[in-house]
């Protein structure tokens, strides 16, 4: 290869880090096949054979080199960054002010996601430490309602039944970094999601107390955490929802989670948990609901903001978005974590255990299917049913490798509706979200 | 019995101070991360590296600018976006210009697009 295009300056490996587009062009010429001295470049840069070379697809880049996490940084450097913080995992770490960090997919390993492994994400600044009784935190209920509230968390816990319930939270821009071209904001791969055991009321209850009015149709919600310029003028992040989901049995007002008062990272010691729509609705250190008689008009809601195209865009194109609708429940989504992406394993090794989660925002997860000859064969999984509504599920199964090299796991999820996981991010939009494409985990056997 | 809730509610006190003393440690650790110093040479060399620090990192820091390719088109849009939604000054004229020119030039897209140039932008 190098010969016939007269350039040796750079190895395969360097050609893919700093110009994947073109190294795919030349490790796969023209026909799209991978052979001969582009297969052994390909395989050498790679660390190993490539058993199923012969069904690797043209155009898309080998997962080692492919992966969000290890594709962003800084430039010039291609290492993630690791998140250093007492009692957490090391997480990656998006950007320090404000403070995001998230999971990498083998530290979703937990049923139950614990504090440790929580991803953050961050609209504005982290508020002060409550050193006061946490029971006296206040929150508002008020707008379109006959009697607006005014509760303590003690008053909340002691007035509305308490219930606990297993809760996806996923933050609305997860799997942004797959979206070609880049879009703006965190380069999430699949990390940006939870599944902790929060503990609270629900919002319909208190809803109820405060009465709606008939001209009730949307919620707007407000917290303590200072907007990053410091502005006492302008809340951080401000979002809302209708009021279906709003009335919903699993929309909560949280002040537990996993049995322990909620973290101050997490949002303590009150946060809205509103599963299955994009995170932004959990608001943290919640202060307010406005029951509104329109769409809400806060920060973080309107334009492109959390909101995607109805008819399809020219990706890379300009949108202010006006014709784009609010993004409501979650694509399905599935992610991988009993092996990490770039585990090596004995040589020899012909089998493998695979576990890991999915989800559907809304709706349930019918299937995962699992590939490593690059998607032509799949392989069923089984999938646990959630532990409650919005719960996500956990899926186990096992695939044969026919011998050493190099492989990729491909995974995949079905909702309820039948609907999978694409083969590439689709419907490009400006803010980047509701990127859910198949994901791949590179592994080396031998 | 007294004696049990008197237990019960001195018990109760003591997780309760641990507790907040756990809230202020986690506040304490997220704020260091937070506050972390940056020096400009966090971004490449450039005409304009200077004014983009000093103007860029009031409300948040560089990781935010350095994980964007964007093209010139999409940073220019990014300013006003800053300024109508979240208050940063106004960015006008030469001064607009230079710190656009250096985001375009040092943070623009990562990738030739795919197979050439694309049909419907160019
Ligand atoms: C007045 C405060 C302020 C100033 C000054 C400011 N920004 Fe921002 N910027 C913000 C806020 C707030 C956000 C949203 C943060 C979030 O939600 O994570 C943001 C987000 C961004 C983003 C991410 C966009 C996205 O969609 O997530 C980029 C990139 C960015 N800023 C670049 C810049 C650059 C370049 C400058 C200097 C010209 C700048 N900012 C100056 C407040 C500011």
């Amino acid at each position: 290869m190098a010969a016939r295009h007269g350039r040796t300056e750079r190895s395969i490996q360097e050609l893919y880090r700093d110009d994947p587009e073109r190294a795919d062009a030349l490790a796969f010429g023209r026909r799209g096949a991978l052979k001969g001295t582009a297969l052994a470049a390909m395989g050498a840069a790679l660390g190993g054979a490539i058993p199923f070379a012969h069904s690797m697809p043209e155009g898309t880049l080998p997962a080692l080199f492919a992966r969000p996490a290890a594709a962003q940084g800084t430039a010039g450097s291609g290492a993630p960054q690791v998140l250093r913080m007492e009692g957490k995992a090391p997480l990656i770490l998006q950007g320090e002010r404000p403070l995001v960090a998230e999971t990498p997919e083998h530290l979703l390993d937990e049923p139950v996601t614990s504090y440790a492994n929580h991803f953050i994400r961050n609209n504005g600044g982290v508020p002060e430490a409550l050193s006061g009784d946490p029971r006296t935190w206040k929150i508002r209920i008020d707008g379109e309602v006959n009697t607006p509230l005014e509760l303590t968390l003690g008053e909340l816990e002691a007035r509305f039944p308490v219930v606990t319930r297993q809760l996806q939270m996923e933050c609305g821009g997860n799997g942004r970094a797959f979206f070609a071209p880049q879009t703006r904001g965190n380069q999430w791969g699949n990390g940006a999601i939870s599944n902790a055991e929060w503990t609270g009321v629900r919002l319909r209850d208190v809803l109820q107390a405060a009465g709606l009015k008939p001209s009730a149709v949307f919620t707007g919600h407000y917290g303590a955490d200072p907007h990053l310029s410091g502005a006492a003028d302008r809340p951080a992040i401000a979002r809302g929802m209708r009021l279906a989901k709003a009335m919903d049995e699993d929309t909560l007002i949280a002040f537990r989670m996993n049995g322990q008062p909620i973290p101050h990272i997490h949002g303590a010691p009150v946060r809205l948990i509103t599963p299955g729509w994009p995170g932004s609705l959990s608001q943290k250190w919640l202060t307010r609901i406005w029951i509104r008689d329109r769409v809400h008009d806060g920060a973080g809601m309107g334009g492109t903001s959390y909101r995607i195209p109805v008819r399809p865009i020219v990706p890379g194109s300009n949108s202010n978005g006006a014709d784009f609708a609010e993004m409501e429940s979650m694509p399905v989504r599935s992610i991988l974590s009993s092996h990490a992406h770039g585990t090596r394993l004995p040589a020899g090794t012909r089998s493998l255990d695979l576990r890991g989660a999915a989800w559907a925002g809304d709706l349930t997860v019918r299937a995962v299917d699992v590939s490593v000859d690059f998607g032509a064969t799949w392989t069923t999984m089984q999938v646990a049913a959630p532990a409650n509504r919005h719960a996500w599920q956990r899926w186990t199964g096992r695939v044969t490798l026919p011998s050493d090299g190099y492989y990729e796991i491909w995974y995949r999820a079905t909702d309820s509706d039948g609907r999978m996981q694409p083969h590439a991010a689709a419907n490009w939009n400006p803010q980047g979200y509701g990127a859910n494409p198949i994901s791949r985990a590179a592994i080396l056997v031998g | 019995m007294r004696a049990m809730i008197l237990v019960a509610a001195i018990a109760a006190l003591g997780i309760g101070v641990a507790l907040a003393q756990d809230r202020q440690d986690q506040a304490d650790a997220a704020r260091a991360i937070e506050g972390a110093a940056e020096e400009e040479t966090v971004l490449p060399d450039g005409e304009g590296r200077s004014e983009t620090f000093a103007y860029c990192t009031v409300c948040h820091n560089t990781a935010l600018i350095r994980r964007n390719r964007l093209s010139r088109d999409q940073w220019d849009g990014l300013m006003d976006w800053m300024s109508e939604k979240h208050g940063m000054n106004p960015l006008e004229g030469e001064f607009r210009d230079t710190i656009v020119n250096y985001l375009a030039t040092h943070f623009g897209p990562a990738q030739a697009p795919a197979r050439g140039r694309n049909p419907f932008l160019n």
